[in-house]
């Protein structure tokens, strides 16, 4: 194959690169490492340190040092965080246990060519090309107290469903409208997984014998190992980074606290402190530490 | 007239169309008063032949991204309100000095207005647009129908006796809402200046005294009185739903602001001259009813704008008597801070209001301009949603409300 007869010359080369070649080299790599350092690595760094600190987020000079205040304030004193806390684990569980296996199963049925496959494949894939923003201004016209689901139900303001106001309800409300979108994403993303894998091993199975449970789980799942490390890292951080659809709906007023609306609360606006800062680092190692884990326990499993 | 003292005084000193264009930055992007607005850079436009550039935000999003609007290229003249939120950004060295714009039009305007103008170093930031009392609202058809005179509703029986009696029709009472989180803040100033009085208020919302003290605590008790006769979805309207339950004649009262006798007049000319208001009833017969929540607006003129003294040039001229005019000419229902407009053009609701504000000694500008951005917000918006949830968990949160207050940066 080709590959095989140009790899002679690729070796070659990597020993004497040419001046072009270093320059070229040296602009794709180092103009998005100096990018990815200057937007990304700089203000996440000063995120952290700012959390420590008081500021009004305006002049320089009026940073003040305040040691693990931010934090202690926020375990000790934020009734609000334990609330955000909890409805981000919710909306973790509800979207491992419910909206990604939905997404999985409906993408196996599409891939067998169930009847109407094609019509569902769209249906449930329209969502995801609308923004999360634009989700929730949808679903709020349709749920609001004089919105859509409302009106056909023939009640009025003074005797609408509270969807959004009901703080028994109103975190289901919110996740039934995010796995709206979720499912979709995640279908579509292990769709393009299983078209990839090879239709003998499906045959090989089922002359073996293989019920389609025992093909899905002993041979799908295994090859789709790629796939499976993208869709669970998505899924938790879909999950802790949530903002767009509350901030919509509710905008900074605590209607349904999670850490991604407390973050803006506290840094956006007149109220700016760092104590949003704080929120925003809590939020990075929360969504961080389950991930590194899975990989970590992943690529052992590769190696081994 | 001062008007036209004021409007003598514009002609001399302002270089029509010599400050150069210039951009206003409106937060709202409501139909009357973008309408009130328009009408007012159209005016400017028109006298000084100089190029004004329109540019609206929604009035939430306009709030979040203030401190980075002002720190960036933000327009020259903008929007905002008195008080508190002004100083703080003056402090911060963001706003255009306007001492020179107040010396020429300052005569236009009543002492207070010139102080809640007036940053911590004693220069001026602000221009007063316009102003409106918080009260509570009805439509006097619907009390006549209920055989209640609006000024029968003196004190906290006399309220309790017009709830009972829309109750009884199967309507809602008070109508409420808090999804914003600020919408209830409102409801929370006028019973705490009522049973505590204003001194109560300014200290409480100061630091003084104390979201524990026993007194902070029976502010709720007489709130909580209101809940029966409260919609059951307070959580999931914002004031904007409250409103459109009294527009539709499904709510007997509504404490706000007057702002919305324009959305009410949007909807016909006799909703608009059913609409009434009467200062929030006496609870402690000590403090009677002498505090009202009356909050100004108006104008500033942003540093880091690219033509401070366009800016300044165009708030000399919306705070002087001849953009005031202009901005009346619209229809659209406006209380201007101007007092060269005539209260004699006043229609009866305007009226209603100025004498409800009459009745007060003292005014509050409202919970969120009145204490700490970064508590008011953040801390006491949440706490009142939670109180609306359980109202039984009022000590609870009344000790979380002081304990954050307690772990407050320092200023």
């Amino acid at each position: 194959m080709s590959s095989s007869a140009t790899r002679p010359v690729r070796s070659r080369r990597r020993r004497a690169f040419s001046r072009g070649d270093r320059l070229t080299l040296g602009l794709f790599v180092g103009v998005p490492t100096l990018l990815h350092l200057l937007l990304v690595w700089i203000p996440a760094i000063l995120t952290i340190v700012l959390s420590f600190t008081y500021w009004t987020g305006i002049r320089f000079g009026d940073i003040k040092w305040a040691g693990v205040a931010n934090y202690t304030n926020i375990f000790t004193k934020t009734p609000a965080f334990y609330d955000a806390l909890r409805n981000n684990v919710i909306w973790l569980v509800w979207f491992a246990l419910l909206a990604t296996p939905a997404g999985v199963l409906l993408a196996y049925q599409i891939d067998r060519h169930i009847r109407g496959h094609r019509f569902y494949q769209s249906a449930y894939y329209f969502p995801v090309v609308l923004s999360l923003a634009v989700t929730g201004i949808i679903w709020n016209f349709m749920l609001r107290s004089d919105g859509f689901i409302n009106g056909i139900l023939g009640r009025d303001i003074d005797n609408a469903i509270s969807f959004f106001g009901n703080y028994d309800i109103n975190i289901y409300v919110i996740m039934v409208i995010a796995s709206w979108r979720h499912v979709g994403y995640i279908m579509l993303l292990y769709l393009a997984g299983l078209k990839a894998i090879d239709p003998t091993l499906r045959e090989a199975s089922a002359i073996d014998g293989a019920t389609e449970w025992e093909t899905f789980r002993k041979v799908i799942l295994p090859v789709m190992r790629p796939v499976n490390v993208i869709i669970v890292v998505i899924t938790i951080i879909e999950s802790l980074r949530a903002f767009d659809i509350i901030y919509v709906i509710y905008g900074t007023s605590a209607g349904l606290p999670i850490l991604g609306v407390l973050v803006f609360q506290n840094i956006a606006g007149e109220g700016a402190s760092m104590k949003g800062a704080a929120y925003a680092v809590l939020l990075f190692v929360l969504s961080i530490g389950p991930i590194i884990a899975y990989l970590r326990q992943q690529f052992r499993e590769d190696v081994s | 007239m001062a008007g036209v003292a004021g409007l003598g005084s514009l002609l001399t000193s302002c270089g029509s169309g010599e400050v150069g264009p210039l951009s206003f930055g409106a937060r709202t992007v409501d139909e009357s008063p973008t309408k009130q607005l328009k009408a007012l850079v159209a005016a400017y436009e028109a006298k000084t032949g100089n190029k004004v550039t329109y540019n609206a935000t929604e009035s939430n999003a306009f709030q979040n991204n203030l401190s980075q609007y002002l720190q960036g290229t933000p327009d020259d003249a903008f929007q905002w309100m008195a008080g508190y939120r002004m100083q703080f950004f003056a402090q911060q060295d963001l706003l255009v000095d306007l001492s020179s714009v107040w010396k020429k039009i300052g005569d236009q305007y009543a002492e207070s207005y010139k102080i809640a103008s007036t940053g911590l170093d004693g220069k001026q930031y602000f221009i007063p647009q316009s102003w409106y009392p918080w009260g509570l609202h009805f439509r006097k058809s619907m009390l006549a129908d209920l055989g209640i005179d609006p000024d029968g509703i003196y004190n906290w029986d006399d309220f309790l006796k017009m709830l009972d009696g829309m109750k009884k029709k199967g309507l809602v009472g008070f109508a409420a809402a808090d999804k914003g989180g600020w919408e209830a803040m409102g409801t929370f100033d006028v019973i705490n200046a009522r049973v505590n009085g204003y001194q109560y208020h300014v200290d409480l919302m100061a630091g003084r005294e104390k979201w524990t003290d026993a007194r902070t605590a029976k502010v709720f008790e007489y709130w909580e009185q209101l809940i029966p006769y409260m919609n059951e979805n307070v959580l999931d309207l914002e004031w904007d739903g409250a409103m459109q339950l009294l527009l539709q004649r499904k709510a007997g009262a509504m404490l706000m602001g007057s702002w919305f006798g324009g959305n009410f007049k949007e909807q016909s000319d006799a909703d608009y001259e059913d609409l009434w208001i009467i200062p929030f009833p006496e609870i402690n017969p000590e403090h009677k009813r002498d505090s009202i929540d009356a909050p100004i607006d108006g104008f500033c003129a942003a540093k880091n704008g690219s033509n401070n003294d366009g800016g300044k040039d165009f708030l000399a001229f919306a705070g002087d008597m001849e953009g005031v005019q202009a901005m009346l000419d619209t229809g659209v229902p406006m209380t201007s801070a101007n007092k060269g407009q005539d209260t004699s053009t006043y229609d009866a609701f305007q009226t209603q209001q100025l004498a409800v504000m009459g009745e007060a000694k003292y005014i509050m500008q409202f919970l969120d301009r009145d204490t700490r951005p970064d508590f008011a917000g953040p801390v006491v918006g949440p706490a009142l949603q939670s109180w609306f949830k359980n109202p039984k968990d009022v000590n609870k949160i009344l000790e979380s409300l002081q304990s954050q207050w307690d772990a407050l940066p320092p200023l």
